[in-house]
């Protein structure tokens, strides 16, 4: 045994020295990671001026949700109302992976960054689809994930990109290379923390949160210094004292029929429960340079539908949560769903705009699609609410409380508006959301705390044979109102995209993926990718020439057909 | 000598031989203790009877999380119990990255007619199996594979976790309480029956 074990040391310690870039991994053995370099990607150093800049810069897409502030506005008018119909595919990248794609492209200088399912990145030229590099994560044995395992992309500083991984890593690359330069585990997967989110870039710091509400675990969100991965700061979004004010009504006032006197009784006999409270961020913040502030949603509670445990509104679950950019520290926040048992939570992201107030005023504002189906729009000052958008979705039976049979009720379980990101026309004052229409019964059951396993606290279904559809919606953020609504024949999941050439972008799962008109809603282009369309798209130009760019790989949460594309159009 | 005590006796010579060898396996060793797992989910990954699951080719993570909870005893079995009672952390990481890397045999199963098939797969769509297992149910990290499975297995635990006997996934516990009792013999007969070989390795 003895002398077995010595050979087996003196291999091991054979293959560190070969193999380079090789990271001793907690309660693994020791691995290797695998780029395969076809060349070097002449890539720049992308500076924070750069990143401030996005909005304005129309020849890259630098941030996950376009700029900052998460408009999702591209500013290019070269693609317009007049030639739109013209758009056919540059090219078509196929990745390696032929499962559920959320990756929103990043695109600078002419190379684009995309992520898939099982944490690939590709660096590719954005003019010839042509492949620079190929990182393949060596994912660890304990993944824990919810809704799929897909990447939403990249962040990108200076000369490195930056990915969440399944197996609760963030992870920097080499932007010319894509050898791996750092890796810092974030949190044990064995407690059902994950990454599917992209992070953001800011003032040095990559900022990420976390998956697992539906695991039990405490979420947060943090931030890593860029150079060398140590974490910065960490903001729980479940506090010490979750149990906040006892709301019994939602935001849009109407009544959840909290049992506040159980729960009152339950949280003497069980105390505060935020340390398995779930609260995980799921998609970028949006980022006030002006302020030092960032403006995120946080996920739902754990367990989703057993609220018995879990007494109090469970802060700051469903809520909108602004934090110090610099320290992390607590500044605002508004509870969408106090006590939520419906897993009706927040992840689309916040979006920051000028919006008018009661008063008719124009002031900082922050805007975001619920899975409830409404539109909520606040003062970016204090998180106050102004008002909410017309339900964009069928909220029959809203907050009929589930049951051991199972209680019919609109929205389903995936909203209203599940992830998917919105965008935004400043100049006609409407944001556009993607809609789910899914008639679901919500089941509950109870059982304690299970160390990292799922935890649904009882499960939701669909029930057989109910018509499904979604919409494309424009609502006018100022109002409230509705402008426009197509219908859409299935649900939608992924992104739109708004330009300045008076365009959005949105595709379906079926594979459609088409352009409007941003003022009325009409069809203006479709192209049929062959897999469903339920990525973010995204626009850059190189060369003086526009270019829109979408991922088609379907989707694992809805069971949209998988594929392996990465379509760029142009409109010549 | 019964079949039981073969085993019992075999295990309490594996657990002997682990406590004189010490604790964590080294490359040679993973063969040999893999030998004892054989003796049950079969030297060429086909088990001995249709309640022992196939492990070739399980998902890495799934592999792992029963041992620690055979170990911890959060899942209940009296063959599996002392087998794990002497496995240290790093021995179960290693058996699962040996058993994750075989192929999945294929035991035979007959493919499911339509009318099941239609069945499973509305049961399926209904409480989103796919959205765990993957669309062509072969799991990913601590999500298992389905699809290929014996049968018998297959009911059985999807009927132990219903019913609380198997007590180490209360999430997949839920799941199956709010399934209809019907659905789990189509459920099963199509899934043992899906052959995924040309579905596998693409990007995992």
């Amino acid at each position: 045994m003895g002398s077995c074990r010595t050979a087996a040391t003196i291999f091991g310690a054979l293959a560190l020295s070969l193999a380079g870039s090789t990271l001793a991994l907690a309660g693994a053995e020791t691995e290797t990671v695998a780029t395969t370099l076809t060349r070097e990607a002449p890539v720049p150093s992308v500076s924070q001026e750069q990143l401030s800049g996005a909005a304005t810069d129309t020849n890259n897409f630098l941030h996950t949700n376009g700029n900052y502030d998460q408009t999702r506005y591209y500013q290019g008018k070269q693609i317009n109302k007049s030639n739109v119909s013209g758009l056919r595919p540059a090219w078509i990248f196929q990745t390696e992976v032929k499962e559920s794609l959320e990756t929103t492209p990043i695109v600078v200088d002419g190379v684009m960054y995309v992520t898939t399912s099982f944490n690939h990145v590709y660096a590719i030229d954005a003019k010839t689809g042509e492949q620079f590099w190929h990182y393949k994560h060596k994912m660890g044995p304990v993944t824990t994930y919810c809704c799929g395992p897909n990447n939403r992309g990249v962040a990108i500083y200076k000369d490195k990109v930056y990915m969440g991984t399944l197996d609760a890593k963030l992870v920097a690359l080499d932007a010319k290379s894509g050898s791996l330069i750092w890796e810092t585990q974030l949190a044990d997967p064995e407690l059902g923390y994950s990454e599917t989110m992209a992070p953001t870039a800011v003032d040095g710091k990559i900022l990420i949160g976390t998956n697992g509400g539906e695991y039990g675990i405490r979420g947060f969100v943090r931030a890593y210094d860029a150079e060398t991965g140590k974490q910065v700061w960490n903001f729980h979004t479940t506090p010490e004292d979750s149990t906040g004010v006892w709301a019994t009504h939602d935001a849009t006032g109407k009544d959840m029929h909290r049992d506040i006197a159980a729960e009152k009784a339950a949280l003497k006999k069980m105390g505060d429960p935020y340390k398995t409270l779930g609260g995980g961020v799921w998609q970028n913040p949006a980022v006030d340079l002006k302020t030092k502030r960032i403006y995120f949603v946080v996920g739902n509670p754990s367990p989703d539908l057993d609220g018995s445990i879990r007494p109090g509104d469970n802060l700051y679950t469903d809520s909108l949560v602004s934090v110090d950019l610099e320290t992390g520290k607590y500044v605002c926040h508004f509870q969408y769903i106090a006590h939520d048992v419906w897993d009706l939570d927040s992840v689309s992201p916040p979006i920051l705009v000028d919006v008018k107030d009661k008063d008719g005023k124009t002031v900082p504002g922050v805007i975001h699609a619920g899975k409830t189906g409404n539109v909520y729009v606040h003062n970016r000052d204090d998180c106050s609410l102004i008002r909410f958008s017309e339900a964009m979705v069928d909220q029959t039976g809203m907050w009929t409380l589930p049951t051991a049979e199972g209680a019919p009720m609109l929205p389903g379980a995936n909203g209203g508006v599940e992830w998917s990101v919105m965008a935004v026309n400043p100049d006609l004052n409407l944001t556009y959301a993607v809609n789910l229409h899914q008639p679901m019964t919500y089941h509950v059951e109870n059982s304690p705390y299970p160390g990292g396993k799922l935890w649904l606290g009882g499960a939701f279904k669909v029930i057989p044979g109910s018509e499904q559809f979604g919409n494309v919606t424009a609502v006018d953020y100022n109002t409230g109102k509705i402008k426009w609504q197509k219908k859409t024949p299935l649900p939608m999941m992924g992104g739109v995209l708004a330009t300045a050439g008076g365009l959005v972008y949105t595709g379906e799962g079926d594979g459609w993926f088409r352009a409007y008109d941003a003022e009325n809603g009409d069809v203006l282009w479709s192209f049929f990718a062959g897999a469903g369309v339920n990525a973010p798209p995204a626009a850059y130009s190189v060369d003086g020439k526009e270019y829109i760019v979408v991922g088609a790989g379907g989707n694992t949460q809805i069971d949209f057909k998988r594929g392996n594309n990465i379509i760029a159009f142009t409109a010549d | 000598m019964s079949r039981t005590s073969d085993w019992a006796l075999t295990a309490v010579l594996f657990a002997s031989a682990l406590i004189m060898g010490g604790s964590a396996i080294a490359a040679e060793d993973i063969e040999q203790k893999a030998q004892l797992c054989a003796t049950c989910h079969g030297a060429d990954g086909v088990p001995i009877n249709k309640t022992t699951p196939v492990i070739w080719g399980q998902d890495e993570g799934y592999i792992y999380l029963q041992l620690r909870d055979f170990q911890k005893g959060t899942r209940k079995n009296a063959l599996m119990q002392p087998i794990v009672a002497q496995l240290e952390r790093q021995d179960m990481y290693d058996l699962a990255a040996y058993f994750t890397k075989k192929k999945w045999p294929n035991l035979g199963q007959p493919s499911a007619p339509s009318d099941v098939v239609a069945k499973a797969e509305s049961a399926a769509k209904s409480i989103g199996c796919r959205g765990c297992h993957l669309d062509h149910f072969q799991g990913d990290g601590t999500t298992a594979r389905l699809a290929g499975q014996w049968q018998e297995y297959l009911l059985s635990q999807m009927l132990a976790f219903r019913d609380g006997s198997r007590g180490n996934n209360p999430g997949m516990s839920d799941l199956m309480k709010a399934t209809p009792e019907d659905d789990f013999e189509p459920l099963s007969k199509y899934l043992a029956g899906l052959q995924i070989d040309q579905y596998l390795g693409h990007g995992r």
